[in-house]
C-alpha cells in the first residue's frame, strides 16, 4: 500500500493522545488508590495496568495501520470468537456463586465481556452495511437484535448486568442511528420483557437471589448506599484545587472499597479536586465529539456505523461511570474506560480507538 | 466539518449524530455541575466528613452452611467465638490496662504490653488481641469494660464439630484463607482472615457452603469509638448439605476401628453413595477453626503415622487376595477355565529357579474356583492367572476401575497401579516375566489399589456389574430448606463382564464367610447373609533401624450384605496389623451389624411379624435456625 499523504494529514493525533493522558492518569491514580493495600500482590497492580497499557497501545497501532475495510471483513469472525470466549467462560472460569467473567489463558487472565464489546460493534456494523438497501426493515432489524441480545444473555449469565445492559444500548443505539422506526423498536422491547417471567422460573433460588442483588443492589450487603456516601464524601472534599498527590486520605484508607476500579474516578477527584475533575470529563466529552465527528465525516456506511458504536461504548460508560460516583446514577458494575484497572478493558478500548483514527485517516480514500 | 453532506453514504445519520452531541453535551454540562456542587459550593463540609470520616463499614461473617448426614443429624456446626480487640489509641493507661487484660485473659503481662506498643503504628485499627477466649471471660470482661477503655469484644460464628473428629478427613476443615491462596486470581473475592474450607466436603463445596457476609455500618467519633448504628445488612448464612453419610454406619466403624491405623469405607453399591468414611489415625478439626497454633501443626505434619493423609482416598496399597476376583472374572471371561475346572493348591509352586508359597504351609489337594476363593488359595490363583496371561487380567482391572482415579472430587485421589508389561518396561527397564504375572495373581508386586477404589470395585460385583462413580452430597439447600442443587448416581460404566462370571465370583464370596473353609467367617451374622473375601497384602521389609510396626503385613477385609440384594459394600484395611480375616473381617462384620440391626418384636403366633419402623424422612426433621453473630 503506498502511503497517501493524506493518510498523514488526517492522522488523528489529538485523539490518541487524549486516550494515552487518560490511561496516564489511571496508572497514576491505581499508584495513589493501592500504596496502603495490605496485600503485596495489590500494591503492584499500576505496573500491571501500566503492561496493559503497552499492549493496547501495540493493538492501537496495529488497528491503525490496517486498513480498516479490511478489518471489516473478519467482522463475523471476530464476533464468532468473542462468542466462542463468552461460552468458555463458564468451563474455565472459577465456580463459585460469586459471577465468573475471566479465562484463564497459561498466566494471564482475560474477560471476553471487553472482547464482546467491540467484537458487537464491528459485527452490526458490517451487518447493516451489507443490507445497506433494506437497513430499516423489520427483518433486518429482527437479526440485528439476535446479533446483539446473544452476547448480552451470555454476558447476564455471569452475572454482569452493567455490561449486558451496555451491549443492549450500544447495538439499540446502532439501530436508531441506521433509522430504525421506534414503532419496530418498541414490540420487540416489549416480546423480550414478556419473555423474562418464562427465563425467570428456569432459574434455581440461589441465581434468582444473585439476580435480585444486581437489579436492586440495596440487597447487596456490603450496601451500594455506603459506596456511594464514601464516594461523595471523597470526591467533595478534594474541594477545588484538590488534597495533592498521594493526600487522598479518603480513597486511600479504605473507606471507599472498590477505590481501584469502578471508583477510580474519586481517587482522582480527591487528590486533584474540581479542575483535576474537569480536566478528565473534558477530555472524555473531547474524545466523545471527536468520535461522534468521525462518524458524520466517515466515507462508507460501515466506517460510520463502527465509529459511533465505539464512541457510544466508550462515551456512554464514561458518563455512566462518573454518574454513578458523583450519586447522580445508580451503581451498576461500569469501569470507566481507559482509568479502571483492568487489562482488558484497558487492551480492548486503545483497539477501539485505534480503529476510530483509522476511519477518520481514510476518509478521502475512497 | 463541511463536506458531510456530499460524502456520508446513509441519509439522516449526520441529524441523529448531530441530536446525540447534544444529549452528549447536556449530559457532560450535569456532571460538571454536580462537581462543582459536591466540590466547591459543599466542598466545605465533606471535608469537614473526611477528617473525621464518621461512617465505617464493620463486616459481619456469615455463618457457613450445616452438614447433615442422609438422616438430617448434625455433623458440622456452628459456634460463637468471642474475640478480644483492642484500640491502642483510646487505651488511656497502657500499664493498668495491660495487667487487668492478661490477668482476664490468663496472658502474660509483657504479652499483652509488647502487643499495644506493636499496635502503636496504627492506632485507629481495633488489634486481635486473643480470638476464641472461653464465655466467662467474655462476661468477666463485660463487667469490668469501664476499667478497660479501648477493649472491645466481637462475636463471630466458627466451625463446632459436635462429632469430634467424626469421619474429618471426608469432611474437612476450615480456617483463614492462607498467603499463598490469597495471590492466586481465584481467591481475588476473599480479604485476608475470611475462613475458607481447606479440605474434602468443606473445600469442594466453599462456595455454597460460606454464605454471604453482611455488614454494619457505624458510626464513630474522632476517636474510632462506636457511636451509633447507622444500619446493619444481615449476613445470609451459607446453603446447607446434606450427605449421603449414614451416622450409624460412620458411628459404628469409629467404634470397631478406633484403635486401629488404616481406613474403612462403607458404599451403596445400588448407587455409589458414600456411608461411611474412616481414615485413622484422625486429627481434631476444630484445631484449624481459630489459627491453628505452631506447636499443634508441628505434631500434626511430623507425625509418622500421617495423621492429615486421607487414607481411604489417598493410601495406596497393595489389593494381595482382593485382586483374586479380578483374575478369576479374567479367567471365566477369556475362557482359560471354567467354574468346574479343578486345579492343585499345593503348599508351593515352583516356577524355574522361583519358589512361590501358598500362604498356609500345607498344601489343599483339588479344588474348583468356588473352593479357591473361599479358601484363598494362592497356588492355585498362579496357574489360573499363567493360563489366563497377563493381558485380559489389566483389561478386567481397569475395567472395575482399578488404576484410575474415580473422580470423587475431594482432593488428591490415588490412582493405584496396575502394573503392564508396557509400563514395566518403560519405568523399570525389564521385560516382564511369568513371575510377575504370578505375583501380581495374588495382588502383591507391584499392584496398588486405594481402599475407594476396592469398595467401589466391589460394589461393582455385588449389583450385577455397574461401576457408580462414588458421591458424598446429596443435596445441597439454602437454610429454609429450598432446593439449591440435587445430587444423583452416576455410573462410570457398565463393566463387560457377564452375569454368569459374576454370579460366580459372589457364590465364592459368600463361601469366603458362610464356608466351613472360609477365610473370612469372623464376618458371619446370624440374621444376615455376608459375603466377602479377606486379603492380607505383603509389606515391603524396611531397613533394620525402622520401627517395628512397620514390619507387618495389612489386613483386609471386603464385603457386603444381603449377600443376594446388597444395600452396603465395606472395606476395612487395617495397617500392619496381620491377616485380613483377624484384624479387618470382625470392624467389617461392626458396621454391617449396625446397617442392620437385629430388631427382636413379640408376634403372636400366626401373624406376620410388623413392618419394621420407617426412618424419618429428612425433610420432616426441625431445621436448626442458623447461628447469627450479633
Amino acid at each position: 500500500m503506498p502511503l497517501d499523504r493524506r493518510l498523514i494529514q488526517n492522522f488523528e493525533w489529538r485523539l490518541i493522545l487524549t486516550a494515552f493522558l487518560l490511561a496516564g492518569l489511571g496508572i497514576l491514580s491505581i499508584y495513589t488508590a493501592t500504596a496502603t493495600a495490605s496485600l503485596p500482590l495489590k500494591q503492584h497492580l499500576y505496573l500491571r495496568q501500566a503492561t496493559w497499557f503497552v499492549v493496547g497501545a501495540t493493538l492501537l497501532v496495529v488497528a491503525v495501520t490496517i486498513n480498516y475495510r479490511t478489518t471489516g471483513r473478519f467482522a463475523y469472525l471476530f464476533y464468532g470468537l468473542a462468542i466462542f470466549s463468552l461460552l468458555l467462560v463458564p468451563l474455565f472460569g472459577r465456580v463459585g456463586l460469586g459471577a465468573q467473567r475471566w479465562i484463564k489463558l497459561g498466566f494471564l487472565a482475560f474477560q471476553p465481556s471487553e472482547v464482546a464489546k467491540v467484537a458487537l460493534v464491528l459485527c452490526l456494523a458490517r451487518y447493516f452495511e451489507d443490507r445497506k438497501e433494506r437497513v430499516t426493515a423489520p427483518r433486518t432489524m429482527v437479526g440485528a437484535a439476535l446479533l446483539t441480545l446473544v452476547p448480552a444473555l451470555l454476558v447476564v449469565r455471569q452475572p454482569d448486568l452493567g455490561t449486558a445492559l451496555l451491549l443492549l444500548a450500544v447495538g439499540v443505539s446502532l439501530m436508531l442511528l441506521v433509522g430504525v422506526r421506534l414503532r419496530v423498536l418498541v414490540p420487540v422491547g416489549v416480546g423480550l420483557l414478556a419473555l423474562a417471567p418464562i427465563v425467570w422460573t428456569f432459574l434455581k433460588a440461589y441465581q434468582k437471589r444473585r439476580l435480585l442483588v444486581f437489579l436492586n443492589p440495596n440487597l447487596d450487603p456490603l450496601g451500594a448506599g455506603y459506596h456511594v456516601a464514601q464516594s461523595k464524601i471523597a470526591v467533595g472534599s478534594g474541594e477545588l484545587l484538590g488534597k495533592g498527590f498521594m493526600a487522598a486520605s479518603q480513597s486511600q484508607l479504605n473507606f471507599l472499597p472498590e477505590n481501584h476500579t469502578d471508583f477510580i474516578f474519586a481517587v482522582l477527584a480527591e487528590q486533584w479536586g474540581f479542575l483535576g475533575s474537569l480536566a478528565v470529563l473534558a477530555l472524555f466529552y473531547f474524545l466523545i465529539i471527536r468520535g461522534l465527528e468521525i462518524s458524520m465525516e466517515a466515507k462508507d456506511l460501515f466506517g460510520s456505523l463502527m465509529a459511533f458504536g465505539i464512541t457510544t461504548m466508550i462515551g456512554l460508560q464514561a458518563l455512566l461511570n462518573i454518574g454513578m460516583v458523583l450519586g447522580v446514577m445508580p451503581v451498576v458494575g461500569i469501569p470507566l474506560p481507559l482509568l479502571s484497572y483492568g487489562g482488558s478493558s484497558m487492551v480492548m478500548t486503545l483497539t477501539a480507538i485505534g480503529l476510530l483514527v483509522n476511519v477518520r485517516m481514510r476518509r478521502f480514500m475512497y | 466539518m463541511t463536506t458531510w453532506h456530499t460524502l456520508n453514504p446513509a441519509p439522516g445519520i449526520q441529524r441523529r449524530v448531530g441530536r446525540l452531541i447534544l444529549v452528549a453535551t447536556a449530559v457532560v454540562v450535569v456532571l460538571v455541575l454536580r462537581l462543582w456542587h459536591l466540590q466547591v459550593l459543599e466542598g466545605n463540609r465533606y471535608l469537614a466528613m473526611a477528617q473525621h470520616n464518621r461512617l465505617r463499614l464493620r463486616p459481619v461473617d456469615a455463618p457457613r452452611g450445616i452438614l447433615f448426614d442422609r438422616y438430617g443429624q448434625i455433623l458440622v456446626d456452628n459456634r460463637p467465638s468471642f474475640d478480644v480487640y483492642v484500640v491502642p489509641e483510646d487505651v488511656t493507661d497502657p500499664g493498668g490496662t495491660a495487667e487487668r487484660l492478661g490477668q482476664l485473659l490468663g496472658m502474660p503481662v509483657e504479652q499483652v504490653a509488647e502487643k499495644l506498643v506493636a499496635g502503636r503504628s496504627r492506632r485507629f485499627t481495633p488489634l486481635l488481641l486473643k480470638a476464641g477466649v472461653p464465655e466467662q471471660t467474655m462476661i468477666a470482661l463485660e463487667e469490668r469494660k469501664l476499667d478497660l477503655p479501648g477493649v472491645s469484644l466481637r462475636v463471630h460464628p466458627v466451625r463446632s464439630y459436635p462429632a469430634g473428629s467424626l469421619a474429618a478427613h471426608l469432611l474437612g476443615y476450615v480456617s483463614e484463607v492462607n498467603r499463598a491462596q490469597l495471590a492466586r486470581e481465584e481467591f481475588r473475592d476473599f480479604a485476608p482472615g475470611e475462613p475458607f474450607g481447606q479440605a474434602g466436603v468443606e473445600r469442594r463445596f466453599d462456595a455454597f457452603i460460606r454464605g454471604i457476609d453482611g455488614g454494619e455500618q457505624i458510626e464513630v467519633d474522632a476517636l474510632g469509638r462506636l457511636t451509633r448504628l447507622v444500619e446493619r445488612m444481615e449476613p445470609q448464612s451459607g446453603f446447607n448439605l446434606i450427605l449421603t453419610i449414614d451416622r450409624r454406619l460412620q458411628d459404628a466403624a469409629e467404634r470397631a476401628f478406633a484403635s486401629k491405623s488404616g481406613a474403612v469405607v462403607a458404599m451403596d453399591p445400588r448407587t455409589g453413595e458414600i456411608l461411611a468414611w474412616v481414615s485413622n489415625p484422625a486429627y481434631d478439626p476444630g484445631l484449624f477453626t481459630q489459627r491453628i497454633s505452631r506447636e499443634d501443626w508441628g505434631i500434626l505434619a511430623g507425625d509418622p503415622r500421617h495423621p492429615l493423609q486421607n487414607r481411604p482416598l489417598q493410601g495406596q496399597y497393595p489389593p494381595g487376595s482382593i485382586f483374586k476376583l479380578i483374575v478369576a472374572a479374567a479367567a471365566l471371561e477369556s475362557g482359560a477355565i471354567t467354574p468346574s475346572t479343578l486345579l492343585d493348591c499345593p503348599a508351593t509352586f515352583a516356577l524355574g529357579n522361583f519358589t512361590f508359597d501358598n500362604w498356609k504351609r500345607e498344601g489343599r489337594g483339588v479344588m474348583d474356583l468356588h473352593r479357591a476363593i473361599a479358601e484363598s488359595c494362592n497356588t492355585y490363583f498362579y496357574q489360573v492367572a499363567l493360563k489366563t496371561g497377563i493381558e485380559p487380567i489389566v483389561e478386567m482391572a481397569r475395567e472395575f476401575g482399578l488404576g484410575e482415579g474415580l473422580g470423587l472430587g475431594l482432593g488428591d485421589e490415588g490412582r493405584g497401579l496396575v502394573p503392564t508389561p508396557g509400563w514395566k518396561q518403560q519405568v523399570i527397564g525389564e521385560p516382564w516375566y511369568p513371575g510377575n504375572t504370578v505375583i501380581t495373581a495374588i495382588g502383591q508386586g507391584m499392584v496398588l489399589a486405594t481402599p475407594l477404589q476396592v469398595v467401589t470395585m466391589v460394589s461393582a460385583i455385588a449389583n450385577g456389574g455397574t461401576l457408580y462413580k462414588p458421591w458424598v452430597v446429596k443435596r445441597v439447600e439454602s437454610w429454609q430448606g429450598e432446593e439449591v442443587e440435587e445430587y444423583g448416581p452416576e455410573i462410570l460404566r457398565r463393566v463387560r463382564v457377564s452375569p454368569e462370571t459374576l454370579r460366580v465370583i459372589r457364590d465364592g464370596m459368600w463361601a469366603v464367610v458362610n464356608d466351613g473353609q472360609g477365610t473370612g467367617q469372623r464376618a458371619r451374622i446370624p440374621w444376615i447373609e455376608v459375603a466377602g473375601k479377606t486379603a492380607t497384602s505383603q509389606v515391603v521389609r524396611k531397613q533394620a533401624g525402622q520401627e517395628k510396626r512397620g514390619l507387618k503385613d495389612h489386613g483386609w477385609f471386603v464385603a457386603y450384605a444381603p449377600a443376594h440384594s446388597p444395600e452396603v459394600a465395606v472395606v476395612v484395611i487395617a495397617e500392619h496389623a496381620g491377616f485380613g480375616s483377624a484384624a479387618a473381617a470382625p470392624v467389617a462384620r461392626a458396621i454391617l451389624e449396625a446397617a442392620f440391626p437385629l430388631v427382636t418384636v413379640d408376634v403372636p403366633r400366626g401373624q406376620r411379624p410388623p413392618a419394621p419402623p420407617l426412618r424419618p424422612p429428612v425433610a420432616a426433621l426441625p431445621r436448626p435456625e442458623p447461628v447469627i453473630a450479633d
